[in-house]
């Protein structure tokens, strides 16, 4: 794993001090009516799925609707979505690829894991595991199948490898049936998965 | 606490980005231990019930980064949320909250 990714394995402290310490602290300030359970859960609940990928459908709706938007997006990911408020270090080059009716996109981080987390969150554990990084460079329409998606053989599949530098996001088509929906709606309609091609879509199963 | 809990993440980043800013790998907050999330939600909770500023934490927190660099093999995230406690209790007991 490369160091420029910023991973790291060191372990935390064998000896758990440090964990007794934050239960002594935290059952301290209960008694004194400071902090209750129940409010740190709901923190670290919210913190932990504070982004997530409905900040990417906010992009794609906003591409599907306006079309200069979709324009300035794909000429320039990381400035367009910055309009959006959305951004940082990590889609500082955020490149979006737009899918088409002879061309599909999917994303794939064959070193690691990188993801462009301001606009999808999480990755899905999948994403992360090394089936899914070898077989969708070597085999990505076997992959897509697997994933429920069948492409028709004139569709070419372009796959795009994540690295620290450059980070993708894929613009789905507009599904068919969509035609009369407001932007809110459409938000609905845009999955994580749809974001990293391994789905596309469906009007009436956001 | 009532709707909500707390500043939104974004707000925190902010608020202690630079030279504390939360452990992160590949944008996702790193909890290597339930201890460390708890630390975290510690801090908001006492911030937002004792009124004290993200400001004042943070230099709190700068401090102790600075008196507690990572021991070998401890992880980076361990290091920090240990370094988050002793900046929570200097924030308490100079409020007079704890002795």
């Amino acid at each position: 794993m490369s160091t420029e990714h910023g991973h790291d394995h060191h372990h935390p402290r064998p000896d758990s001090q440090v964990a007794l310490r934050a239960r002594a602290l935290e059952a301290l300030l209960a008694e004194k009516g400071l902090v209750a359970a129940d409010a740190i859960d709901a923190v670290v609940d919210l913190y932990e799925r504070d982004v997530g990928p409905q900040n990417g459908a906010k992009v794609v709706a906003r591409a599907w609707t306006d079309p200069a938007f979709r324009g300035r997006l794909l000429a320039d990911g990381a400035k367009a979505i910055a309009e959006l408020g959305l951004g940082g270090v990590e889609a500082d080059n955020l490149v979006a690829v737009a899918n088409t009716p002879t061309v599909h996109n999917v994303v794939v981080c064959t070193l690691c894991s990188c993801y462009p987390w301001p606009v999808l969150g999480l990755p899905p554990t999948w994403y992360k595991s090394p089936p899914y990084r070898a077989r969708m460079v070597a085999e990505p329409r076997a992959v897509l199948r697997e994933f429920g998606l069948e492409l028709p053989d004139e569709v070419e599949i372009r796959v795009w490898d994540s690295s620290a530098e450059v980070r993708y996001l894929v613009v789905p088509m507009r599904p068919a049936g969509a035609e009369g929906l407001a932007e809110e709606a459409l938000r609905v309609l845009v999955t994580r998965d749809c974001m990293i091609g391994t789905a596309v879509p469906q009007v009436g199963s956001p | 606490m009532s709707a909500g809990a707390g500043p939104r993440l974004a707000e925190v980043d902010a608020a202690l980005a630079g030279r504390a800013a939360l452990p992160r790998d590949n944008g996702a907050l790193v909890f290597e231990e339930p201890w460390q999330g708890r630390a975290l939600g510690m801090g908001v909770v006492v911030l937002e019930r004792t009124g004290a500023s993200w400001a004042e934490f943070r230099r709190h927190l700068v401090a102790a980064i600075r008196r507690r660099p990572p021991e070998p093999g401890e992880s980076a995230a361990s290091a920090y949320y240990a370094a988050w406690l002793d900046a929570l209790e200097a924030l308490l007991t100079e409020r007079g909250l704890l002795p």
